[in-house]
């Protein structure tokens, strides 16, 4: 008996061990094979309590024009192509599922005035807690104003779409910081 | 089998034997032996304020080492902060295996480390997805981390880890709902919850912690009626009415044939019920719980699956009724156990509305309210004449808390004259007054 249970917890803590585990490999496995891509990022900012602290990102290409709604699914498959200014745009949707470097898995949302509407796989991009108040800060200002220079790289594999780094001023994160002290 | 163990009284009791011995009632062998059997029974008896204390305790550590490793890492590179993010879980795992093969007879060491682990699990996912941006839904985050859970509440026998699941169960259900519109996957609540109905069932029969099965109890009584809500209204069916007179009647009838003998004082299932039975009897003789939408075209797959589920706990009460009608073990309230009969009726008076009637008042609507305000009417009463019976001030009263809460809802809805309502109120107010009375001069004869 006491056997049994500590097998059945061994088998439990190798399931605990695994999920994160996975995630860390597949990841890894989107941002070594997969290819970049740049979203152009509107402005939001709530605070998460439970899981950081994190910059709220929203996407103008998070529409697309099409005449129906997306037949009810959980998951709709986004093909991406890249625009004339750069950035990356949804070509069109599907809900039957592709591979590549330009499929990327959504979450279907409302349809209104013609768009579908999805959710991207990402809406936050989390720092580390001395750099977040000054980020959120910097990002803030830079894309509310008319330029619109903040954008996020991700990478892009089969589906899975790996956040790579936010672009402020078309310099990293870390490196716009650096140059631009709080005053 | 074993019984409750009241603390208290035995330590009064022991305290008592000299005296007894004293005054000739026992002799002091017999005190003697009396008192062995209590001290083995305190010493085998779980120390409740211990497995808290500790419990807090160990989530409390988990917190702080949670912070630890959260705050500032700037310096750390991606790999080493992965790391540190498995540190917490695998320690949390070490201190399980020990508590498994040395401490399995400790309920603090369980609770404390299943706690710990849990808490090692969802910041080991947690810390993970910050260090690599992985996002998903806090649904999903919920969802994984009770999936991973669950196998700990059972191993460990743990009734914080029972508690903790319970109320995850229902946080997932509304983080996955959205107000505007209902996701696919929601039904996956009641699997959620279904996981933890056996462990639910071990501690009732345990019958030890009186306390551990009221707090379960109630939390999955919450939990259910939370998700039977979301269900209702993802099916878009109109079962709401007779999915909730459904599952208050299966959890009376349940409490009811747990306890067994109507002597007793009420447990907390047949108090809950029985509450749930008469909100749910007075809120459906309201006319506009009756307005029915038009018909749904096409119910989805998992529509149906969730008509399924509300149409379960209709059925279940009447298989329980039938199974202690053939038990010959009727002890509960008759019009109680009823309610889903008179719904499912209400209901299909209700349906016969022209489509387009359907949303506004309506004469078959009003027919299916008439009802349900007759039905009201007579649970009141019979829970009145029941309380009387089983010589509870309370529950008698209860029976009149019911007719007058029906008086009161007529009150604001009807249509009634002012001297009618008035002469209404005037008969609930002496009906009240005069069973009182006479409860208290039979009680003080008897």
């Amino acid at each position: 008996m006491k056997l049994l249970r500590v097998l059945i917890f061994a088998v439990v803590a190798l399931a605990q061990m695994a999920v994160p585990a996975w995630a860390v490999w597949m990841r890894n496995q989107t941002l070594a094979k997969g290819k970049t891509w740049k979203f152009r990022t509107a402005p939001v900012d709530p605070v998460d309590a439970v899981r950081g602290r994190y910059v709220a990102l929203a996407f103008a290409a998070e529409k697309v024009p099409q005449a129906e709604r997306l037949p009810p699914a959980s998951v709709a498959y986004a093909f991406l192509k890249e625009g004339s200014n750069g950035f990356a745009e949804i070509d069109h949707l599907s809900t039957t599922a592709a591979t590549g470097n330009n499929v990327m898995k959504v979450e279907p949302g409302a349809w209104w005035d013609g768009s579908q509407h999805v959710d991207f796989p990402f809406d936050r991009f989390w720092l580390t807690e001395k750099v977040a108040p000054e980020a959120d800060r910097a990002y803030a200002s830079s894309s509310r104003e008319e330029k619109a220079n903040a954008y996020v790289t991700v990478r892009v594999h089969d589906g899975d779409a790996a956040l790579e780094q936010l672009y402020i001023d078309d310099q990293p994160l870390p490196e716009y910081l650096r140059a631009h002290p709080p005053h | 089998m074993a019984h409750s163990v009241n603390h208290r009284a035995i330590r009064w009791l022991r305290a008592q034997l000299p005296e007894l011995v004293a005054g000739g009632v026992i002799s002091s062998d017999s005190a003697t032996a009396i008192d062995r059997h209590y001290q083995e029974s305190e010493a085998r008896a779980p120390n409740l304020g211990f497995a808290i204390l500790a419990a807090v305790g160990s989530a409390l550590v988990g917190a702080g080492i949670i912070l630890l490793i959260a705050h500032n890492w700037d310096e750390l590179s991606r790999p080493t902060r992965c790391l540190l993010a498995f540190l917490p879980l695998i320690l949390a795992q070490i201190l399980g295996l020990f508590v498994l093969l040395r401490r399995n007879d400790s309920p603090a060491w369980r609770e404390s480390v299943a706690i710990f682990d849990v808490a090692a699990v969802a910041t080991a996912i947690s810390l993970v997805s910050q260090t690599y941006q992985i996002q998903g839904s806090f649904a999903d985050f919920m969802r994984i981390w009770l999936l991973l859970s669950i196998p700990i509440v059972y191993l460990f026998r743990t009734n914080f880890g029972a508690l903790a699941y319970i109320i995850g169960s229902a946080v997932w259900m509304l983080s996955k709902g959205n107000w505007s519109f209902n996701r696919p996957g929601e039904m996956f609540f009641w699997l959620l919850l279904l996981l933890v109905i056996p462990f639910y069932v071990g501690v009732v029969r345990q019958r030890s912690s009186v306390w551990t099965f009221r707090v379960l109890s109630m939390a999955l009584i919450a939990a259910s009626a939370v998700g039977l809500g979301v269900t209702i209204d993802f099916t878009r069916s109109d079962l709401g009415g007779v999915a909730f007179a459904g599952f208050f009647a299966v959890i009376y009838l349940s409490g009811m044939i747990r306890q067994g003998g109507a002597s007793e004082s009420l447990n907390v299932l047949s108090v809950l019920g029985g509450l749930g039975i008469a909100i749910t009897a007075v809120a459906l003789s309201f006319e506009a719980l009756w307005h029915l939408r038009p018909p749904w075209a096409d119910p989805s797959f998992e529509q149906e699956v969730g008509i399924g589920i509300a149409l379960c706990f209709p059925i279940a009460t009447v298989a329980l009724t039938a199974w202690s009608w053939v038990r010959r073990t009727i002890s509960f309230s008759i019009s109680a156990a009823s309610i889903p009969i008179v719904a499912v009726i209400a209901r299909f008076v209700a349906g016969a509305a022209r489509d387009t009637a359907r949303p506004a008042d309506n004469q078959y609507a009003l027919a299916a309210a008439v009802l349900f305000n007759l039905y009201a009417l007579v649970l009141g009463i019979e829970f009145l004449v029941r309380g009387i019976r089983a010589g509870s001030v309370a529950r008698a009263n209860f029976g009149l808390l019911v007719i007058a809460a029906l008086a009161l809802a007529r009150f604001f809805d009807s249509d009634l004259s002012f001297v009618a309502r008035g002469v209404g109120f005037i008969a609930v107010g002496a009906g009240f007054l005069i069973a009182n009375v006479v409860f208290f001069r039979k009680r003080v004869q008897t």
